[in-house]
C-alpha cells in the first residue's frame, strides 16, 4: 500500500524527482562511490595487479608518527578557534542587516560583504601579505602611528592562527551569513506586528522573536559544520604557510597533501583521511544526538 | 520503497560505470592500420594548445620523411592545477600513455614498476648516447628511469649592470668573492637607499635555498652529507651551516637581506628586482636569467642589463652541489606501452641534427627566418619558444644562426654554473622514512629561519641538532653512512 502510494507521489510530482536526479547523480559519484576507494587505507596501492592487503599497517604508522601527533594538534586548535570566533561571526551580521532599513544601503553592505567570498585564497593572501607587511602594510602604519613596533604577523607564531580565524572571517562570514539572513526572512512578519503593538522595542524583538526563530537553523549549520570540524582550511593554510611557522599551522590536510599526493604515500594518506573522515561523522552524530536531548532540536 | 531504492542505485551505477569507462576505449585506439598511436603527457601540451597541435604534427610529418616513422601522437589532455598532482591521478587510475613528462611523483611509478629502465636503449641509441652532459650520465646511472637531456639547472645571481659598476666594491667582488667582499658589497648597494637605490642588498622566494647557491660552499658545504673523521654527517646539522646561519642572520638584522623574504613568491621577488627594491635576486642559468635580462631592459632601458656574480669563495666555491641522485623531472615511457621502441626511436630523432633543428627554434616563418645568410631568430622565438625534448650544450645548425639563441648574460650564466660544477652525494630517502623525513625537514626550515630573523639565538641551533636526531636523525645518519658509496 505504501509503495503504490509513493510510486503515486513520484508520477506526481515527477518533474520535482527529475530535477533532484542531477543532485542524486552528483553525490552518488563524487561522494558516494570514492566511499569504496576508502579500503586503499588497509592496502597498499598497485597500479598493475591486484593490491596487497596490509591490515592496519598505515595507521599504526600514522598514529606514530610524531610529525602525525603535531598537525592533529594544529588541526584542532585552528578549527576550535574557528568554530569559537569565527562561526558567530556570520549570524550576528544577519541580525544587524537585518535591522538596516534603508534599502539601498543594506544592499550596497551586503555586496561589499558578500564580495570576498569570491576571491581565492592566492589573492586574498597576497592582499593579507601587504596589509600586514611589517614594511608598510596599513595595520603596522597604524601601529607606528601610536607609536608601538612594527609586527610581522605572517611570520609570527603567535599571531599566525589569528591571522587565519581573522581573513576565513573577512572572506567567508558575509556569505555565510545568507543563510541566516534567509532563515530571517522566514519568521512570520505577525510575530513582529504584535511584539511592535505591545511595545516591544527592536532589540527586543530581536531577543524574543529573531533569535529563538533562528536557532534551529543554527543548531543544523552547526552540527553540519562540525562534520567539516577536521578540515582547518587546506587552500588557505597551503597559500599562507612559510617556513617560520610550519609548527603551528601545518594541518592534517597540508600533512596529507604533501606526504600522500607530493611523495606518492597515498594508502597512507587515505589512512590519515580516513581518520579524519571518522572524526568528523563522530562529531556531527554525537553533536546531533546530545543536541536533540538537550534541546529537542537537530539535523534530522 | 526497496525496489525503488535498488533501482535507483542500479541507475546511478550505471551512469558512474559509463562515466569511467574510458580508459577501455582508449587501450584500443593503438596501431590502427599501419600508424603506431602515441599517447604523450606534457605539462601545457594538451590538444587545446595550439602551438602544441602544430608542434606534434609537424613532427609527425618530420619522422615519416626522415625516420620513415608512421606515427601518430595522441596528447593528453590534463586539467587545470599542479600537473604532478594530476598527472600522478592519471596514472593511478590506470590511464598510462606511452610517452610521460614527469616534474615529481615519479619515484612511486618506478616502485610500481610502471617505468621502462632506458639503460638499453640509450646504448642502442643513435644521438642520444652522444649528447647526454656529465649530470645526466650520473643520474641515469643511479636511476634510469628519467631522461631529461638539458644544461644544469643550477641557479645563479644577478643585479643590473650599472648597478653593479656604480659600486666602488664590485671591483674586488668580482675578482676575489669572497663571503666578506659579498658582504660590503652588499652594505655598498643599500647605503644611502634613495630614489634609483635599492632597498635591500638580495632577497628570495620563500625561503634561503637561492641563498645557498650563492653562498653554501663558501662556508664548507660542498655536499649534503659531509664527511667528519669517518662518519657522514648531514650538512645541515653540522657547525659549517650553524656558522652560515650565523651569517644570514646579519644580513638580515643589518637589513641586508629583505625581511619580507619569507613571504615572497617567484613572481613578487622578480617584481621586487625590476621596481629596483632589491638589487640581487637568484635565478636559474640560462633561460631564467634570459628572461630577467629581456624584462629588466624592458622596464628599465637598455643600461639595465643584468650582471651574472660569481658564487661567493671560502672552503669552497660554487653555485651549490648538483643532485645526481636522478633527474628532477624528465620523460619516461611506460612499461606498459606497446610502442616502446618506436617512443625512444621518436627520442632519438629528436637528438639529431634535424631533430634538434626541429625542437630548439621553433617553426620557420614563424619563430625564425631563413635567408642567404643565415637564420635569424626574431621575438617571438625569444618570448614564446623553449625546447620541448632535449637542450644539449652543442647546437649546429646548417645555416649559421645570426642571432643568439641566449642573450649575453645567460651565456656566462650557464658558462658559470659549468666552470663550478660539482656533485652532491645526497640520496633517495627510503619510503619508510619518508614522513620522519617530512618532520626534520620541517624542523630545520623552522629553526633556520627563526635564526635568521632573530626570533631565536644561534646558541639553540645546538638545541635544534639534538631535537633533529631525536626526530630520526639518528635513523637516517644510520642509513646514509651505510649507503654512501
Amino acid at each position: 500500500m505504501r509503495e503504490k502510494r509513493l510510486w503515486f507521489q513520484i508520477k506526481r510530482d515527477w518533474v520535482l524527482y527529475a530535477m533532484l536526479l542531477p543532485a542524486l547523480l552528483y553525490f552518488s559519484i563524487f561522494h558516494v562511490i570514492p566511499l569504496i576507494g576508502m579500503k586503499l587505507a588497509f592496502q597498499d596501492y598497485r597500479i598493475i595487479g591486484d593490491n596487497v592487503w596490509v591490515g592496519l599497517k598505515h595507521f599504526n604508522v600514522l598514529f606514530s608518527s610524531p610529525a602525525f601527533l603535531d598537525v592533529l594538534k594544529n588541526t584542532i586548535i585552528i578549527s576550535s578557534m574557528k568554530v569559537i570566533f569565527f562561526f558567530p561571526v556570520p549570524i550576528i551580521l544577519s541580525l544587524i542587516i537585518n535591522e538596516v532599513r534603508n534599502g539601498p544601503f543594506r544592499k550596497y553592505v551586503q555586496s561589499v560583504i558578500y564580495l570576498p567570498h569570491f576571491l581565492s585564497w592566492v589573492v586574498i593572501t597576497g592582499v593579507w601579505i601587504s596589509l600586514l607587511s611589517p614594511v608598510d602594510g596599513g595595520i603596522n602604519v597604524i601601529r607606528n602611528f601610536f607609536q608601538l613596533p612594527s609586527l610581522d604577523y605572517m611570520t609570527s607564531k603567535d599571531h599566525i592562527r589569528w591571522v587565519l580565524v581573522i581573513s576565513e572571517t573577512w572572506r567567508s562570514a558575509g556569505w555565510d551569513s545568507i543563510i541566516y539572513l534567509a532563515a530571517i526572512m522566514k519568521i512570520s512578519p505577525g510575530l513582529y506586528e504584535a511584539a511592535k503593538m505591545d511595545g516591544a522595542t527592536s532589540l527586543q524583538q530581536m531577543r524574543y522573536i529573531t533569535i529563538p526563530e533562528l536557532l534551529s537553523t543554527v543548531v543544523t549549520v552547526f552540527i553540519l559544520n562540525l562534520g567539516f570540524f577536521m578540515n582547518a582550511g587546506f587552500d588557505q593554510v597551503f597559500n599562507m604557510i612559510n617556513d617560520s611557522v610550519i609548527s603551528v599551522i601545518d594541518i592534517l590536510d597540508t600533512y596529507v597533501y604533501r606526504i600522500g599526493i607530493l611523495n606518492g604515500q597515498y594508502a597512507y594518506a587515505t589512512a590519515a583521511s580516513l581518520f579524519k573522515g571518522v572524526i568528523g561523522v563522530v562529531l556531527i552524530l554525537s553533536t546531533h544526538f546530545i543536541s536533540k536531548k538537550v534541546s529537542g532540536k537537530g539535523v534530522w | 520503497m526497496k525496489k525503488l531504492a535498488l533501482f535507483m542505485f542500479t541507475l546511478l551505477l550505471i551512469l558512474s560505470m559509463a562515466a569511467c569507462s574510458d580508459k577501455t576505449a582508449k587501450e584500443n585506439e593503438h596501431d590502427s592500420g599501419g600508424t603506431k598511436t602515441i599517447r604523450v603527457v606534457y605539462k601545457d601540451e594538451g590538444p587545446s594548445n595550439p602551438v602544441a597541435k602544430t608542434y606534434y604534427a609537424n613532427l609527425e610529418k618530420a619522422l615519416k620523411k626522415d625516420e620513415k616513422l608512421d606515427v601518430k601522437f595522441e596528447l593528453v589532455e590534463m586539467p587545470q592545477g599542479t600537473y604532478s598532482e594530476k598527472l600522478n591521478l592519471l596514472l593511478l587510475s590506470g590511464d598510462i600513455p606511452d610517452l610521460i613528462y614527469f616534474q615529481g611523483g615519479d619515484q612511486q611509478m618506478v616502485e610500481q614498476q610502471l617505468l621502462e629502465d632506458l639503460t638499453p636503449y640509450i646504448e642502442k641509441s643513435t644521438y642520444i648516447k652522444e649528447i647526454l652532459g656529465t649530470h645526466n650520465l650520473e643520474r641515469m646511472k643511479n636511476y634510469p628511469y628519467l631522461l631529461w637531456i638539458k644544461p644544469l639547472d643550477s641557479k645563479t645571481p644577478v643585479i643590473r649592470k650599472d648597478w653593479l659598476e656604480q659600486t666602488a666594491s664590485s671591483k674586488e667582488l668580482m675578482e676575489n668573492p669572497t663571503v666578506d667582499n659579498y658582504y660590503t658589497f652588499f652594505k655598498e648597494l643599500v647605503a644611502q637607499s634613495s630614489e634609483g637605490k635599492p632597498k635591500y642588498a638580495i632577497t628570495t622566494a620563500g625561503d634561503i635555498g637561492e641563498l645557498d647557491y650563492l653562498f653554501e660552499m663558501a662556508f664548507g658545504i660542498n655536499q649534503t652529507w659531509l664527511k667528519n673523521g669517518t662518519e657522514y654527517e648531514y650538512s645541515k646539522v653540522s657547525t659549517k651551516e650553524k656558522e652560515k646561519l650565523a651569517f644570514y642572520n646579519k644580513l638580515y638584522k643589518e637589513g641586508l637581506l629583505d625581511p619580507q623574504y619569507l613571504t615572497k613568491q617567484w613572481d613578487t621577488k622578480e617584481k621586487a628586482f625590476y621596481d629596483g627594491e632589491t638589487a640581487v635576486i637568484v635565478g636559474t642559468n640560462g633561460k631564467v636569467v634570459d628572461i630577467y635580462n629581456g624584462k629588466m631592459k624592458q622596464v628599465n632601458g637598455d643600461n639595465a642589463e643584468v650582471s651574472v656574480l660569481p658564487p661567493a669563495k671560502g672552503e669552497f666555491q660554487g653555485y651549490a652541489p648538483t643532485d645526481i641522485t636522478k633527474e628532477s623531472r624528465g620523460l619516461a615511457i611506460s612499461s606498459q606501452s606497446k610502442n616502446k621502441d618506436t617512443v625512444f626511436k621518436i627520442l632519438d630523432y629528436l637528438a639529431s641534427p634535424k631533430g634538434q633543428m626541429f625542437d630548439r627554434i621553433g617553426f620557420e616563418g614563424e619563430h625564425y627566418q631563413v635567408t642567404d645568410s643565415g637564420i635569424e631568430l626574431n621575438e617571438k622565438y625569444y618570448n614564446e619558444w623553449y625546447a620541448r625534448y632535449w637542450e644539449p650544450e652543442e647546437f649546429t645548425t646548417e645555416k649559421p644562426l645570426k642571432t643568439p639563441l641566449l642573450s649575453e648574460p645567460a651565456e656566462k650564466s650557464r658558462e658559470l654554473a659549468n666552470e663550478f660544477y660539482s656533485e652532491d652525494n645526497l640520496f633517495l630517502i627510503p619510503e619508510e622514512l619518508v614522513s620522519k623525513w617530512d618532520a626534520m625537514e620541517n624542523l630545520y626550515k623552522e629553526y633556520a629561519t627563526d635564526i635568521i630573523t632573530g626570533k631565536q639565538p644561534i646558541g639553540n641551533f645546538d638545541k635544534f641538532v639534538s631535537e633533529w636526531k631525536k626526530a630520526g636523525g639518528d635513523e637516517v645518519t644510520e642509513y646514509a653512512n651505510k649507503n654512501i658509496k
